[in-house]
């Protein structure tokens, strides 16, 4: 199945303009279950509570607030927040070609596709192939869902593959992790360094499996050749069929119609 | 990129990709789908006036991929909108396509649809009209559809009310009931519709549904009552279809549709931009009482 695009625009760097869409590198792995009552397996939906209030809170009287303390807020409203908005954009414009190995896979967020859309399939063969010839990446701005993003695009076997950065703030620093340094220990270093170089192997992802997923997929195969699903009862009648005089209207009309009168 | 700059009524306009293939099966240009819409704006605008139009575009034709745009794309300063805010919903930038050169701008735009709530943006939770959407679900066809519409006028008319008819433009039909008095509310023709729709389920069950759900669908002529809601939108009477070919949301008699359903002419529901104009120039707009005619819901 072709994986479902999820925004299209253009690539575009100098004077070249590749029409092209993007989708999910990753198809979504985890196994996700509905919420059933089990008295009779209806799926169940969420609605918002007010506890002080005890009552259900419908949308139009939900507004957003910042915890500053416990209890106490700064409400901001929906245009404050569409202000921050970036403007909706269909070019990724690549500003930069960067060296990947520079960038530290702590900055990857979400990886995805390019794919070429008719008329760009030409211009993007030769963009990946000077990409992966020059072991570049490109460094670029991108819209997606409100947001901007940093982004840099990659040649991948031949496709353009685009990953999501995180921004320099995002990430925690990593000297608060590290502890001082070590001393007089050389010899426990190169006791180290010797165990990694036995150790060394190539990276083959296919040697690797969700051991979870594969095991609740079989407990799902199981289940399906071996019982009977479970199913809610048909949604209870309706709420009424209308207003009483217009179905007693209609009713009349109806009997007289289905007679030819 | 080829631009030629026209200019309509005193609005400077810059059109592009004139001879881009908008419906490449049938080599329908952009040239010509501005074309019509110039023709038919007279027609078409008094349908558009003052409602928050959603464009769904086409930017490379009918094959490829379409988007809706219910807020107003970056516009020229001389473009009119409207600020809508829906009971629970965000507040935005509407279009109104209130003029010539505004409705050759959103085509230019590759809007190749143009759709309208049934409510006007100063009083976007006041309904002008109440719909009954027809959707055919397979292998039911239009024949079905007007089969439905042909009843649904006749109980319609038995209540007191007038009601109008125009094809979709793909397989359906859309019945209107002009309301223009400002005591309606969304909930009463959502309300009254149902339950006509119920009543049309009980009795014809080989032929209504009013489940939306696929599978009830089958065979069977959907009607869609939950259309006349503030939030949904209907193509506007004489707007383009995005389909394989340039096909019109076109209003017809009942006298015709009555013809048509008799004579089995499925056919005849799909009127080309050039059959449109041929019969506007003849019959002028057979919608016009739906924006005009005041009529009360009567038993609610």
């Amino acid at each position: 199945m072709a994986p479902q695009g999820i925004w299209s625009g253009t690539i575009s760097f100098s004077l070249v303009a590749i029409p092209v869409q993007l989708v999910r590198a990753v198809a979504p792995g985890r196994i996700s279950f509905r919420m059933l009552h089990n008295t009779d397996f209806s799926p169940l939906v969420r609605r918002m509570f007010c506890p002080r209030q005890g009552v259900q809170v419908p949308p139009e009287e939900i507004v957003r607030g910042f915890e500053i303390a416990p209890d106490r807020f700064l409400p901001i409203t929906d245009e404050e927040l569409e202000s921050l908005s970036p403007e909706r954009s269909r070019t990724i414009e690549i500003s930069q070609f960067i060296d990947m190995a520079e960038v530290d896979p702590l900055y990857y967020d979400h990886p995805y596709y390019l794919v070429p859309l008719k008329g760009g399939e030409k211009s993007y063969r030769l963009l990946a192939e000077a990409m992966r010839q020059t072991n570049r990446a490109g460094l670029a701005r991108l819209v997606l869902a409100e947001r901007e993003h940093l982004v840099a695009i990659r040649s991948t076997e031949g496709a353009l593959s685009l990953v999501t950065l995180h921004y320099n703030e995002e990430l925690l620093p990593a000297q608060a992790i590290a502890p001082g340094a070590a001393k007089g220990s050389a010899e426990m270093k190169a006791r180290i360094k010797r165990s990694i170089k036995r150790m060394i192997a190539e990276f083959e992802p296919e040697k690797y499996e969700d051991s979870r997923r594969t095991k609740l997929l079989d407990i799902l195969k199981r289940k399906a050749q071996e019982q009977a699903p479970v199913e809610p009862p048909p949604i209870a009648a309706e709420e009424g069929e209308g207003p009483p005089d217009l179905v007693a209207a209609l009713e009349t009309i109806m009997t007289d119609l289905r007679k030819g009168r | 990129m080829n631009r030629k700059f026209v200019e309509v009524e005193g609005q400077r306009l810059s059109l592009s990709n004139l001879e881009k293939k908008l419906y490449p099966s049938c080599s329908f240009t952009k040239a010509h789908v501005l074309d019509y819409y110039r023709r038919i704006a007279d027609r078409l605008i008094p349908h558009l006036r003052d409602r928050a139009v959603t464009l769904k575009r086409y930017p490379d034709g009918v094959e490829e991929e379409f988007f809706f745009e219910k807020h107003c794309p970056p516009h020229p300063e001389w473009v009119q909108t409207a600020e809508i805010v829906l009971k629970g919903q965000k507040r935005m930038t509407a279009c109104l396509i209130n003029d010539q050169a505004t409705l050759l701008w959103v085509v230019n735009l590759a809007a190749l649809e143009l759709h309208v709530p049934l409510a006007g943006a100063a009083s976007p939770e006041t309904p002008d009209a109440m719909v009954f959407d027809l959707d055919p679900g397979e292998p039911a066809e239009l024949l079905a559809c007007a089969q439905v519409a042909l009843i649904l006028r006749e109980l319609l008319s038995r209540l007191g009310l007038k009601a109008f008819v125009k094809g979709s433009g793909r397989k359906g039909l859309h019945v209107y009931v002009p309301l223009n008095s400002a005591g309606a509310t969304f909930v009463d023709t959502k309300g009254f519709s149902r339950t006509v729709a119920l009543m049309l389920q009980k009795n014809y069950p080989e032929l209504v549904t009013e489940r939306m759900a696929k599978e009830e669908r089958r065979g069977k002529v959907f009607i869609n009552w939950a259309q006349n809601d503030a939030q949904k939108t209907m193509i506007c009477a004489y707007s383009l279809r995005g389909g394989e070919k340039p096909t019109v949301s076109f209003p017809m008699g009942w006298e015709e549709l009555e013809q048509l359903a008799r004579e089995r002419k499925p056919e005849g529901f799909w009127v080309s931009p050039e059959t449109a104009l041929e019969r506007v120039g003849k019959d002028g707009d057979l919608f016009h009482e739906v924006l005009a005619m005041k009529q009360r819901l009567p038993h609610m």
